[in-house]
């Protein structure tokens, strides 16, 4: 008897033995507030700093050797470019009815080098919302309509069977042409093309097929290339497409005169394949550019964020620069390029980085403040498109099979006159060739390089293993708070409980019973709001079906059918402003916590997926989530602390709206006076149109997030 | 006090019963939405041992006369890298007749189907059968509600069982006044509602179901199994046990917390408890509880066990008459089973293992791997013997955990059988935390997978630490859940001890 008594004291009491990690694991929640405060500084600290601590790009895949080989193209390649290019203005001038004209043109030309060609119709696809689509695979989810022969889109293919090639890889060269409104600069766009491909006919060192896609633009660039990579990747073994032809007689009529006119030749009537791609480039020629020299500007943001192998934007930039003498630009955020404050900030590290070097010379921190204004100028605008998730270009068609892609835009000085078009098609062919030699050295796919990076620079790049450091302390403090609110919030509730007149042992049992589970009220509060989330993203795609609505009316619609469904599901499944009794006072605490953590899942999530968005939602979430307290006890207490904590709350919960964080940053980026209600719904559209994952992450995690901490800011127990 | 309590138990069974239906109208929502979800080519739903697609094959090559064993097959690790490959697979497949011409083109050898024969020949009809204008898998999919309805079922009278056996023990020690207060749970939900209902709306559960994965049905033999231990009904848990074994092996091991089920009855609180309070209060009699341990019931169950096994072997050789017999099975079934011959990416632990380790240590390493599990039979067996449901339910997650080709399915299981404990476990340590746990792993692994198969930026670290992560949630669940049982254990004996000193003071 004695003995059961002195073990269970000994259970009742353990020792205080404690091992390092879980006491400083102790050490940080119970600072938690001094924790957040330090990590959500440094994180945002550490993303100013990323220009700074951008690294040079350098080649990292040797089998690459960029312009280790002298170009061939000649002044020959490029006087037969100029003269497609001349044909194309020419037959523009002369009609421009179907537009059909001008692809057999190219296909004639194709022809005459000896490569194969077949034509590859398609029909351009709305652009719809479809839930699903974010989870399922790329290439699922086709759908097959009766379209009109009018919808038809033609992209004309040349393929070039690499003599030293097994046939089994391929480099993808596109051009996007709008046969029906075609501008100089897309008929020089295809006179390069045409002048590296006739190159690319007569080298003996080519292993890989050359595919040449003069992508149809007329229903848009990137519908024209995805359309005809869906078909590459994805065999179809219906009938249906051969049916659809037979029934549009224009694009019969082409086929007719295609097969009597050049009898003999590689013309193919069905879709023809080479291996799998290894790179695909795609060109443009644009405008005259702002800029005092050639420019060419890169861009290679893909769907959601994903960037290509930074290895090719490498060969690119550095056959750009050190061959052809062209200047490489990738897009920036203008409107930072003025911003005062950033280049007192640039000033700041420059000094600090002087003294780093005065103590230590071998510390080469800190860059000059006008290229630190110019790299965070480029960061925000990389951040901005990786975090919107849609494609800056067609290539963002090729990421969705695992094909590193990327845009060039060529912007010449001067307009483009015969004398400098020529000087144009010489070195843009170079560079192309350059590129593709390279590529065809590759041995396996691009890996070696980088996927994750952010450009701060065409030759800058801030790789993942920096700038997840920025994420990570800014979202680090949110498990130690929810910690920190969970084990308060239990504390207390045990405290209360111990005032009720009892033996000790019955109330301890009791705290831990309550204690252990409580949570799932506010877990099922908080599931409930999430449920809430998904049925708000999910309802455009019915507003969508309302015919002849305006962008403004079906934001409204949106809006009220979001609160009366907010409304309703609180009603049912959780009601928010009912205190049930006196233990559950501290329960705005306990949904904190569960809100955080799932914040913390979501975010850490999103930084998976799309670091971007992550970022940008870290820096609106995590304050609005750590400083949400109920009003009525800032109100309470009456201090300055409180009360500025209170007006801080307030202006979170206004901000971090996302409508009104949406018009803030529109106003401040462009003018208040442009500001639509319908644009946010337009917005929107683009988002799901483009099956971006942010959309997701706003109807899912976001406004959950920003609804549960402003039930929290009007807690009432 | 009492009625109020009836009718409360009478609402809380009504809203049960509601819960059933709604949870049955949600699998066939899902059912009948479209294609798009493409659950059953998850990693985490179908394994080789589970996937429905592998069924199909199998029941296929049995009807061209061919063994479902030894079928043409291709390498999954391969097409699951080949996004372009494995869509034409996909169209492919649907145009059932050319299958097999397909696997011939293809030409990788290899077997495909390693499933019992016995649910070839029961489901293997219906992967082919359709109905007009309805999904394509409907039949087949009905079943699989149906077995996790089934279990759910079971779930509860076996938890119903098991709160009779805790009253009874509670009232044997004269401690009812003090445990009602802690058990707000208790009066809310009875444990086999929530085990139940846990079961049936566990996501990992509905997955399992909508993905057209065997696991249901293999879950299904597990409880019915225990339901059978429970109640006493030895013929029945035989038969689940034999069924279990034969469809998934690792069952096996449950023959231990059946044997303590049928010995000496559900789960109680220590043993030496009760005599210790027989010889303070001669009052209480012995025939309350009973205490010994009779073996009458199971030899019973060793003759029911041989004859059943007997009787589904008998089925096996049958129908797999002609093509290479059991043995063929054995080495198939249970071979691919013990030597992780597939090493597709799933969310267990051994197929990266096994994707690195140097082929000489390769038999090594199998032998570690699988006699892990049986190094913690018998320890969790000698402290855990006064509790046989909770021990099948810590085997359960254990071999769950450490099994070659672990699927979600299998999670669903012992996290269901977790709410039978709701008592036991209520104060349970970092319940939030590894609730956390399970949704961020849960929703991690697929977009890890993501990033490695389809968009090509991650590789296979990412999806495998995931999967590290997920082991060790579960450890930590076991850990935390044994330890919690222990100490309730230990509180019971206190409550037990302490009360005639209370009662004095």
């Amino acid at each position: 008897m004695a003995e059961t008594k002195e073990t269970s004291e000994k259970d009742e009491k353990p020792k205080p033995r404690v091992r390092p990690i879980v006491r400083l694991g102790i050490f940080l929640i119970s600072h938690s507030v001094l924790v957040s405060v330090v990590c959500c500084t440094a994180g945002v600290l550490a993303l100013f700093l990323l220009p700074v601590l951008a690294k040079n790009t350098y080649i990292s895949e040797n089998a690459l050797m960029p312009g280790s080989a002298s170009p061939m193209l000649s002044y020959q390649h490029v006087s037969d470019g100029n003269r497609l290019v001349k044909d194309l203005t020419n037959l523009d001038l002369k009609s421009s009815e179907t537009g059909i004209e001008s692809q057999r043109v190219i296909a004639q030309y194709m022809l005459e080098l000896g490569a194969e060609v077949s034509f590859h119709k398609f029909h351009a696809q709305l652009n719809q919302f479809h839930p699903l689509h974010f989870f399922s695979s790329p290439d699922s989810g086709v759908i097959q309509e009766n379209f009109s022969c009018s919808s038809y889109g033609i992209n004309t293919v040349g393929i070039i069977r690499a003599p030293r090639g097994d046939g089994k890889e391929a480099i993808v060269l596109v051009t996007p042409y709008n046969a029906l409104k075609s501008g100089l600069g897309e008929a020089v766009s295809v006179g390069i093309a045409y002048s590296v491909f006739s190159l690319l006919t007569q080298v003996t060192w080519l292993a890989k097929d050359v595919i040449w896609l003069v992508a149809d633009s007329r229903y848009g660039e990137y519908a024209a290339v995805a359309a005809w990579l869906r078909d590459y990747q994805i065999p179809k073994f219906s009938s249906l497409s051969t049916l659809n032809s037979e029934m549009c007689p224009d694009i019969n009529n082409l086929y007719d005169l295609k097969v009597n006119s050049i009898a003999g030749s590689k013309y193919s009537n069905s879709f023809r394949r080479a291996g799998t791609m290894a790179a695909a480039l795609v060109l443009k020629v644009g405008d005259q550019s702002e800029q005092y020299e050639d420019t060419i500007s890169i861009y290679a943001e893909a769907s959601n964020g994903q960037m290509p192998n930074l290895d090719l934007i490498n060969v690119v930039n550095y056959l750009a620069v050190h061959r052809q003498g062209l200047r490489v630009q990738v897009e920036k955020l203008w409107s930072l390029l003025n911003s005062s404050w950033l280049k007192s900030l640039g000033e700041i590290f420059e000094s600090l980085g002087k003294v780093a070097k005065s103590l230590n010379p071998e510390w080469k921190f800190g860059i000059p403040a006008t290229e630190y204004v110019e790299g965070t100028a480029t960061l925000a605008s990389s951040l901005y498109y990786q975090a919107l998730g849609v494609p800056t270009g067609p290539h963002g068609a090729f990421r969705d099979y695992q094909v590193d892609a990327i845009t060039l835009e060529i912007s010449p000085k001067y307009s483009l006159d015969k004398f400098r078009r020529n000087d144009i098609l010489l070195r843009g062919g170079r560079l192309i060739e350059g590129v593709i030699r390279s590529v065809n050295n590759l041995l396996e796919k691009f890996h070696q390089s980088f996927f994750l990076y952010l450009l701060t620079s065409p030759s800058k790049f801030v790789s993942v293993g920096v700038y997840m450091i920025a994420l990570a302390l800014l979202i680090a403090p949110l498990p130690m708070v929810a910690a920190s609110l969970y084990v308060d919030a239990n504390s207390l509730d045990s405290k209360t409980n111990k005032s009720t007149p009892s033996t000790i042992a019955d109330t301890a049992e009791r705290g831990i019973t309550i204690r252990s589970w409580r949570w799932l009220y506010s877990a099922k509060l908080v599931f409930a709001v999430h449920v809430w989330g998904a049925i708000v993203s999910l309802l455009p795609y019915f507003i969508c079906q309302i015919p002849d609505c305006s962008s403004t009316i079906s934001f409204m619609i949106w809006v009220v059918l979001s609160m009366i469904s907010l409304l309703t599901l609180y009603s049912v499944l959780a009601s928010p402003f009912s205190c049930n009794n006196a233990s559950q006072e501290k329960e705005w605490a306990l949904v904190k916590s569960v809100t955080i953590s799932y914040v913390f899942i979501g975010l850490g999530l999103m930084s998976v997926i799309n670091f971007a968005t992550a970022e940008i939602g870290a820096l609106l979430m995590v304050p609005m989530c750590l400083l949400a307290r109920p009003l009525k006890f800032d109100l309470r207490a009456g201090s300055l602390r409180s009360f500025s904590r209170m007006v801080c709350n307030l202006v979170l919960g206004l901000i971090a709206f996302p409508p009104a964080a949406f018009f803030l940053l529109k106003g401040m980026l462009e003018d208040f006076g442009s500001v639509n209600i319908g644009d946010f719904w337009m917005w929107v559209e683009s988002l799901w149109a483009w099956n971006s994952a942010t959309y997701i992450f706003i109807g899912m995690v976001y406004l959950p997030c920003w609804v549960l901490c402003v039930h929290i800011l009007l807690h009432t127990c | 006090m009492q009625k109020m309590g009836k009718q409360k138990n009478k609402t809380a069974s009504f809203s049960f019963w509601n819960w059933v239906i709604a949870s049955i109208i949600f699998r066939l929502i899902l059912i009948y939405f479209p294609k798009n979800l493409n659950l059953a080519s998850r990693p985490e739903v179908s394994t080789p041992l589970t996937s429905f697609r592998r069924l199909a094959e199998g029941y296929w090559l049995k009807q061209l006369s061919m063994s479902p064993y030894a079928g043409f097959s291709f390498c999954f690790f391969f097409f699951s890298l080949c996004p372009t490959f494995f869509n034409f697979f996909f169209i492919l497949i649907r145009q059932k007749k050319e299958m097999y011409l397909i696997f011939l083109v293809f030409g990788y050898s290899g077997s495909m189907y390693h499933g019992s024969p016995l649910l070839l020949s029961l489901l293997g009809p219906l992967t082919v059968k359709r109905i007009e204008g309805q999904p394509n898998h409907l039949l087949y999919s009905l079943v699989s509600v149906i077995a996790d309805v089934v279990s759910a079922i079971l779930i509860r009278a076996t938890g119903k069982n098991l709160r009779l056996a805790y009253l009874r023990s509670l009232e044997s020690l004269d401690i009812v006044q003090q445990t009602k207060a802690s058990g707000e749970f208790f009066k809310i939900l009875s444990p086999g509602d929530a085990a139940a209902l846990i079961y049936l709306w566990n996501p990992f559960t509905i997955v399992a179901c909508v993905g057209l994965s065997t696991s249901p049905i293999e879950n299904m033999a597990v409880i019915l199994c225990l339901y059978g231990a429970c109640s006493r009904l030895v013929p029945l848990a035989a038969f689940g046990w034999v069924i279990a074994t034969h469809l998934s092996l690792y069952p096996a091991i449950l023959i231990i917390p059946v044997i303590f089920l049928l010995g000496c009855g559900p789960d109680a609180p220590p043993r030496k408890l009760f005599l210790q309070k027989n010889n303070k209060e001669e009052v209480l009699s012995k025939s309350k509880l009973r205490l010994g341990f009779s073996w009458r019931p199971i030899t019973h169950f060793a003759f029911w066990a041989l004859l059943w096994s007997a009787y589904v072997l008998v089925l096996c050789g049958i129908s797999l008459k002609q093509f290479g017999g059991l043995w063929e099975m054995f080495k198939s079934t249970y071979g691919f089973i013990l030597t992780v011959e597939d090493l597709s990416p799933n969310i267990g632990v051994l197929w990266y293992f096994f994707a690195e380790v140097f082929d000489f240590f390769r038999n090594f390493f199998l032998i570690v791997f699988h006699v892990n599990i049986l190094f913690m039979i018998m320890p969790l067996a000698i402290r855990l013997h006064h509790r046989p449901c909770f021990l099948a339910f810590v085997y359960i997650a254990i071999f769950s955990m450490l099994k070659s080709y672990p699927s979600v399915g299998d999670s669903a299981l012992y996290l269901g059988l977790l709410g039978w404990f709701v008592n036991e476990l209520a104060d349970i340590q970092f319940s939030f935390f590894l609730f956390c746990g399970y949704v961020g792993v849960s929703l991690l692994s697929p977009v890890m997978h993501t990033l490695w198969i389809w968009r090509g930026t991650g590789n296979a670290n990412f999806y495998f630490a995931t999967a590290m992560v997920y082991a060790c949630l579960q450890i930590i669940l076991v850990v935390e859940g044994v330890s919690a049982m222990l100490n309730h254990d230990r509180k019971l004996r206190n409550l037990a001890t302490s009360k005639p000193q209370d009662a004095k003071s």
